[in-house]
């Protein structure tokens, strides 16, 4: 069989390199084949020193999101037939972020503004434990699909705001705040809106979009952060018609 | 967190860009035919007169002014932040949501002293 | 030792990716609409000038510079206005217990209003300027 791909794949040695460069790859290819099993290919037949994450491989866990060929994927869910045509697939670590090694890329940043936004139920009083917390169908459909996010973070490597400025809270942080203040059961949108009317919450978006485009579970951040803005939008105007009747700021 | 004052800029960008995706290509088209159509430019100006002498068509005309100036300056502002072009923000707000304060101004001016 | 390599956006980002590129496209369309939205401030200081002002603002757009400018910012405002619509049903959501609106439905009343709207401003334009009608 000489069905072989050719895989260009930036490494990055802290211990012995200033800056990235790239190492070429020759693996078998086939139908089933997907980019991460390359890596692993890699990294047991023809080079051990090769870097990268992976867990589930089933696009469940988020850990094996990399560039190919300038667009961030996830490594077990895009298949190396796709890029027969294209012949090389280059691969480097997701856009926008710390490169700790080869093609592992620093999520720690992102993990704390998801962190920020407290991404969890919060309510003021607790029901009794004998009863549950009633949702209607339509009341989880609100946000069914923002709770659909893996933090892969490869919207944020999607992110030309996050790559200029990243104190954005970015796009799967206000995607989660947006998930939990639609949620019927949940009572903590006060603590959540400080967050997302600042610069570097909903008001750092331009509508890009293609962090929605990227997603690989069709969460859609770029709406869940606009819809943010029409929520901050409200608030904004609400708060100014609290400080002209000289309450507080909220 | 500081609260941003950006919901009022997001406001009249948002307003500016509805009026130009409903009227914005018709307009243009319009004014192409008043260049090849128009026979009496006296004849349009007096009609034009008469219709602006009711407020609201004043204030309509304004509108289709003002809100397309906020509308571009807000997404150009933005713009040159993408570009790396950097500057003070009071001075980049300045001219462009400044200038299109200004402008807005001069239009009402215009406008109500006809 | 930890000594990860920090990536640094260049200045040319927005080149490397259709996506990007289509963006700045879109957020490009601003350009032209702000030049011919100051064609429209001059129409109208020429207006409140009188008769003879206006008439020569009338000339400038048939000048080649005035038509270009018309011609630039039709095209923007055309994809302005196919890409402004789009993204509509992605904000404004209505989702709540007393009303819900399907995005769908959202998407097509913008659609068709601006249809309306173009088309309406355009018949309005031609019936005003036809013979028999005003001017
Ligand atoms: S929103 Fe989508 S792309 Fe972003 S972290 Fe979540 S699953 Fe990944
Ligand atoms: S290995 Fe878990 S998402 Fe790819």
């Amino acid at each position: 069989m000489s069905d072989t791909i050719e895989l260009a794949v930036t490494r990055y040695r802290p211990e012995q390199d200033t800056q990235p460069w790239e190492q070429r790859y020759t693996v078998p290819c086939s139908d089933d084949m997907s980019v991460l099993d390359a890596l692993n290919y890699i990294k047991d037949a023809l080079d051990p020193s090769l870097s990268h994450r992976w867990s589930c491989r089933m696009a469940i866990c988020g850990s094996c999101g990399v560039m190919v060929n300038g667009e961030p994927k996830l490594s077990c869910k895009t298949f190396l037939r796709d890029y027969r045509e294209a012949g090389v697939l280059e691969v480097r670590a997701l856009d926008n972020l710390p490169v700790e090694r080869d093609l592992v890329a620093d999520i720690s940043g992102v993990v704390e503004h998801i962190e920020a936004v407290k991404p969890w139920l919060i309510r003021h009083s607790e029901p009794p434990v004998d009863t549950a917390h009633s949702q209607t169908p339509a009341q989880m459909a609100r946000y069914h699909a923002f709770s659909q996010c893996i933090n892969c973070a490869l919207c944020y490597a999607a992110c030309p705001q996050f790559g200029r400025n990243p104190a954005f809270l970015g796009p799967a942080a206000l995607t989660l705040a947006q998930r939990y203040n639609l949620d019927s059961r949940d009572e903590g949108s006060s603590e959540r809106m400080p967050w997302l009317n600042a610069e570097e919450g909903v008001w750092s978006c331009t509508f890009v979009g293609y962090c929605s485009e990227v997603c690989p579970k069709d969460v859609d951040p770029a709406s869940a952060i606009n819809r943010g803005k029409v929520a901050s939008d409200i608030n904004y105007g609400v708060n100014l018609f609290r400080l002209l009747r000289g309450k507080g700021d909220a | 967190m500081r609260r941003s004052h950006e919901p009022i800029s997001w406001s009249l960008f948002g307003a500016g860009g509805m009026l130009l995706a409903f009227i914005g290509p018709g307009l243009i088209v319009s004014t192409l035919l008043l260049a090849w159509l128009v026979q009496d430019p006296q004849a349009l100006y007096a009609t034009l007169h008469s219709g602006l002498q009711h407020p609201l068509v004043r204030l309509a005309t304004l509108a289709v002014i003002a809100l397309p100036l906020y509308h571009t300056a807000h997404r150009l502002y933005h713009g040159l932040h993408d570009l790396h072009i950097t500057g003070p923000t009071w001075l980049l707000g300045g001219v462009f949501y400044g200038g299109a304060t200004a402008l807005s101004a001069l239009c009402a001016f215009w406008l109500f002293t006809l | 030792m930890r000594k990860p390599w920090q990536p640094q956006q260049p200045r040319n980002w927005w080149l490397r990716n259709p996506a990007y590129r289509r963006y700045m496209l879109r957020e490009a369309t601003a350009l032209p609409l702000l030049l011919y939205t100051l064609l429209l401030l001059a129409g109208i200081v020429q207006f409140s000038r009188g008769e003879a002002a206006f008439a020569t603002w009338l000339s400038w757009l048939q000048t080649p510079a005035g038509l270009l400018l018309q011609g630039i910012a039709l095209a923007a405002a055309l994809l302005h206005a196919v890409t402004w619509v789009a993204l509509v049903p992605k904000i404004l959501v209505i989702d709540s217990d007393r009303l819900r609106i399907d995005p769908r439905h959202v998407l097509r009343a913008h659609q068709l209003g601006a249809l309306a709207g173009n088309l309406g401003l355009i018949v309005a334009t031609l019936w005003l300027l036809w013979p028999t009608g005003g001017a």
